[in-house]
């Protein structure tokens, strides 16, 4: 079903922590809310839920206002960080609950907890108790309960945090299946941009209770639309460097970068990917430095140089090697820059 | 750094650690002490046991401690309790009497807890004065001036609407949650013989002296406090995610509280039980002037004991007997539930 965020605030007492939040969300649709932490988007998700009132502005489910609705009238299931298993009843019991509270027929609650439990594969562990459980299992019971009443709407808050890294992956691309599945619209909060990389069909990056930039996850990283997005997304993030225009060109004391011919203020700051760059040979590329760090991951070698008062961080194959200290030309793809004002942090687009 | 072979003398003294790890002469004296306690402990029960088997002459002329070879038991004085005296009556009584309380205090206890550690109230001082001075004003209105007591207080209730609704609204002082927490437990610091007399008239104007409806309606005043102040705590441990698990799911704020928060609580909820059924069931001073002939309750019957002809000390031992036996069946009945460990797998912890 169709959501819709309009401008939405709120305050605990004198502090703001959304600030006019304005979300369309398309039937069917996985957003992801992004953030760092604090910056008002698990307070975003639980306006939604009904958890939290709302200082101000409408919340639509549907076409449905549901600002004012009690969260048990609003049609929707949530999945918590802390899976909120009722520790008192079995997976199955834990499961039929949101059943049980709507009156279901016994035999129509059992076929649809087997079907839930089925799409998380925990049929052979109805009868235990949650205490009984890893927490990747606790977990695909927070989620089958989520999906056993088919709601109109998922809500989802770091759900996969409590999980390790290599359970975290598995669960991420189940997780992806079970909702192109279902087809049911779905909000989820994390601070992991992997997790919102991967599942989003839209990113919405929040900072400071602000929404900075809502895109698909490719237009996120390709073309972030200020230095807040530029620095959050990618690992490592994008470098920006501080320098003049001059000559159509983005002048540094140690080289210049064509950008163009397009001269849109005096000082710019330009931002690049690592994998966007390359190291060369010293006197070879637009602009010079000398190597701060070299490091191998195992797949790529990133390499760290110090360029002006700055440090750039560009990503070589995992042959490269350079020796600290060693001066070298980088090469910057100049298509795939970006140019922020230096003043507001704002894209400055030609 | 300490050495792990080495402890300090804190650790050894206070260190918890197993009977049987212990040498010989601290695992001799440590049983002596837990010996000492239990005879401590068990002895008066089983005075009270073998005195209920006793005659009178085997009381005054004793002190005799072993049936059948001190003295020959008999059943005169059971028989005397159980069958001649009017025992049944107050025994009933008092079942009706602490369980009735009981429950009706376990439930508006927790209910109330459950609200103080949930919802945030403010009530504003000015609602709390307006409040004291109709009460004042309805009390003096009946005493002084013969108005009929459902006037004034339907008067009165509408003149508290009415101020509520209008002036009561500029006033921002307020007492929040813990000066209501606070105000509940000042109502059991008060000594109860102190509110005895008007707690009297007021049943005596209710038509209500000699019922157990009164016990029942001035046990569970008496006993809400202590539910409330000790169930607080286990709610408030609760973790607040279940609860909004629940009502996303659908449930409403009762259905929450029966169904999730009340089986999270039970063993505390167990124990607080117990300890207020256990109050209700021993209370004596207010059973003492609120009952008569129709609604006696044990303890009442048992004092009664002690009559013109001296203390009846076997036939008070039948009583405390009969009244102890339930006390003990309940207790073991329900220490099973007194489990620790029931929230484990709640959440990720």
């Amino acid at each position: 079903m169709r959501v819709s965020l309009q401008e939405i605030h709120k305050s605990f007492g004198a502090v703001d922590v959304v600030k006019g939040l304005n979300l369309e969300i398309a039937d069917g649709e996985f957003l992801v809310l992004l953030g760092p932490s604090g910056c008002g988007k698990t307070t975003a998700l639980r306006m939604v839920a009904g958890l939290e009132s709302v200082t101000a502005g409408r919340i639509f489910i549907g076409e449905r206002d549901v600002t004012d609705v009690l969260p048990k009238y609003r049609d929707v299931a949530m999945v918590f960080q802390s899976y909120a298993l009722y520790p008192h009843m079995t997976v199955a019991e834990n499961i039929g609950y949101p059943l049980k509270l709507r009156s279901v027929t016994k035999t129509e609650q059992d076929a649809r907890i087997r079907e839930a439990a089925g799409k998380v594969h925990l049929e052979d562990f109805l009868d235990r108790y949650p205490r009984q459980l890893s927490g990747g299992q606790r977990q695909r019971v927070a989620l089958a309960r989520a999906i056993v009443r088919r709601p109109s709407l998922f809500l989802m808050d770091e759900p996969l945090s409590n999980l390790d890294a290599k359970l975290r992956g598995y669960m991420r691309s189940e997780l992806k299946r079970l909702q192109a599945d279902l087809g049911v619209t779905t909000i989820y909060v994390t601070h992991d941009q992997i997790e919102a990389m991967t599942l989003a069909h839209r990113v919405a990056v929040m900072n400071k209770g602000v929404v900075q930039q809502i895109a698909t996850p490719r237009e996120i990283y390709d073309d972030p639309a200020n230095l807040f997005v530029a620095g959050f997304i990618g690992s490592p993030p994008m470098n920006t460097i501080r320098g003049s225009v001059g000559d159509g060109c983005f002048v540094l004391p140690e080289g210049r970068i064509d950008i163009g011919g397009y001269a849109p203020a005096k000082d710019v700051i330009l931002g690049f990917r690592p994998e966007d760059a390359r190291i060369m040979a010293p006197g070879a590329g637009c602009v010079h430095a000398t190597v701060f760090a070299c490091e191998l991951t195992g797949n790529e070698t990133i390499v760290t140089c110090t360029l002006s008062d700055a440090q750039v961080v560009v990503k070589m194959d995992k042959d490269f090697d350079v020796p600290i200290d060693a001066p070298v030309g980088i090469q910057i793809n100049n298509r795939k820059a970006c140019l922020f004002d230096p003043a507001t942090g704002e894209r400055v687009r030609a | 750094m300490i050495s792990p072979g080495k402890k300090t003398l804190a650790q050894r003294l206070f260190e918890p650690k197993s009977v049987e790890a212990q040498a010989l002469v601290p695992k001799i004296a440590t049983y002596a002490v837990l010996l000492f306690w239990s005879l401590v402990v068990l002895f008066p029960l089983y005075w009270v046991l073998v005195t209920s088997f006793k005659s009178e002459s085997d009381v005054f002329s004793g002190p005799f401690y072993l049936p059948f070879i001190d003295f020959q038991p008999n059943l005169d004085a059971w028989r005397f309790m159980l069958l001649e005296n009017n025992t049944l009556r107050p025994y009933f009584n008092s079942v009706i009497v602490a369980v009735a309380s009981t429950g009706l205090a376990v439930l508006i206890g927790s209910l109330a807890a459950y609200a103080l550690v949930r919802i945030r109230f403010q009530v504003t001082l000015a609602s709390i004065g307006c409040f004291l001075a109709l009460l004042a004003a309805v009390v003096v209105a009946v005493a002084a001036a013969q108005v009929p007591w459902p006037v004034a207080t339907a008067a009165a209730v509408v003149l508290f609407v009415i101020f509520l609704g209008t002036i009561g609204r500029r006033f921002r002082l307020s007492v929040g949650n813990n000066d209501i927490e606070f105000w509940m437990i000042s109502n059991r610091i008060m000594p109860p013989i102190v509110a005895v007399l008007p707690i009297y008239v007021m049943f005596q104007h209710l038509k209500l002296l000699d019922t157990q409806v009164a016990l029942i309606a001035t046990y569970t005043a008496v006993n809400l406090p202590i539910v409330v102040w000790l169930t607080r705590d286990f709610f408030a441990g609760i973790p607040l995610d279940l609860e909004e698990s629940a009502e996303i799911d659908g449930a409403s704020k009762f259905r929450v509280f029966f169904t999730i928060a009340l089986p999270l609580v039970r063993s505390g909820l167990v124990a607080t039980l117990l300890l207020v059924l256990i109050l209700a069931w021993n209370e004596y001073l207010l059973a003492l002037f609120l009952s008569n002939a129709n609604a006696q309750t044990m303890p009442v019957l048992v004092s009664a004991q002690n009559t013109t002809r001296g203390p009846q000390w076997w036939y008070m031992s039948v009583l405390i007997v009969i009244m102890i036996v339930p006390v003990i069946v309940i207790a073991a009945f329900l220490q099973k539930h007194i489990a620790r460990g029931l929230l484990v797998g709640a959440v990720k912890g």
